[in-house]
């Protein structure tokens, strides 16, 4: 097998992993999902700094993609660095908007009309 | 982060503006957003399809892949198929939950993601066949830029049919409640509409 064949099947073996990960992940929770209502009012997310970061992440992989060395796909102290600030940064806004979530729909606000 | 919320309708206006926001008086928010994401999704495909047209009309020589290597037709076609086909798998899915069958739901996502596992296998394949990488010349580089973010966007899809699928398994879908299988839909079909100009045009185009 060749190296690029070689490193394709372990592209498509990463996929594999990942689509399993998020079956995992996926299958868990209660049976009957209701859709949550959200309160009255109109709701605003806070600001945050996540955004920027993957931002940065990106950036880096690509950069990690144009100043490379000829034999490799891309330039390994650029672009793996870049990956882990930018799933770092996915899985930190993940968070922070599920958490925002149970605020909204558990916490305390006002339900009342407006006057 | 931290929630904000505004109240600053009059009583009398107020349940209407907070059913709009919340997406209530028409097409669900969730669906609104998929169909916005789409939107911009056509903007950047549009602009692949701008950079192969840019680069073969100013490419100077016969356009197609470099010497030594070949795109496989046959192989395309057979993997066009399959992706057709899983559209209509998962528009059939969508119907089955529109009557409530939760049974059917099951079946044809999980065919629908068979396919479009199968689908990034044979790309995958190709690629290994090709006889030609990413930096061998402007047709090469163009080739696998557009087949390659085609191939993202079917492994997206197929994380939100796994995400559908693990739901569908659990019971959390209903004849009301399957927003995410619409939304999953609509983003499928996309998938393969793209799939279909990009196939056209480069196998057929040369």
């Amino acid at each position: 097998m060749t190296d690029m064949a070689a490193g394709f099947a372990l592209l498509g073996i990463g996929m594999l992993v990942v689509l399993g990960v998020v079956f995992v992940i996926a299958s868990r929770g209660g049976p009957v999902r209701d859709t949550p209502k959200p309160p009255r009012g109109v709701h605003m997310p806070g600001p945050s700094y996540l955004p920027v970061v993957m931002s940065l992440g990106a950036a880096l992989i690509g950069a990690g993609f144009a100043f490379r060395v000829d034999d490799q796909l891309a330039n390994p102290f650029l672009a793996i660095p870049g990956l882990l600030v930018f799933v770092a940064g996915a899985v930190a806004w993940v968070r922070a908007a599920n958490h925002e979530w149970r605020e909204v729909e558990h916490g305390a606000h006002d339900d009342g009309p407006a006057h | 982060m931290s929630t904000r919320t505004m109240q600053a309708h009059p009583s009398g206006e107020h349940e209407a503006a907070a059913a709009v926001a919340h997406g209530q008086s028409g097409m669900p928010m969730a669906l609104v957003g998929m169909l916005l994401f789409i939107a911009s999704e056509v903007m950047f495909f549009g602009g692949l399809f701008a950079t192969y047209f840019n680069a073969r009309a100013g490419f100077a020589g016969t356009w197609g892949p470099p010497e030594g290597g070949h795109i496989d037709l046959p192989l395309a076609a057979v993997l066009t198929a399959i992706l057709v086909a899983s559209s209509f798998t998962m528009q059939f899915g969508v119907w089955a939950i529109r009557r409530g069958d939760t049974g059917k739901l099951k079946l044809w996502t999980g065919i629908t993601l068979g396919l479009g596992v199968l689908f990034l296998a044979g790309q995958l394949y190709d690629y290994t066949e090709l006889g030609f990488g990413l930096s061998d010349g402007v047709f090469s580089t163009v080739f696998y830029t557009l087949t390659g973010f085609h191939g993202a966007h079917v492994f997206g899809g197929a994380i939100g049919l796994t995400v559908v699928l693990a739901r569908a398994l659990r019971g959390q879908f209903s004849r009301r409640n399957h927003v995410a299988v619409e939304a999953v839909s609509m983003y499928w079909h996309f998938v393969d509409v793209v799939w279909i100009a990009l196939f056209l045009i480069i196998y057929f185009l040369q």
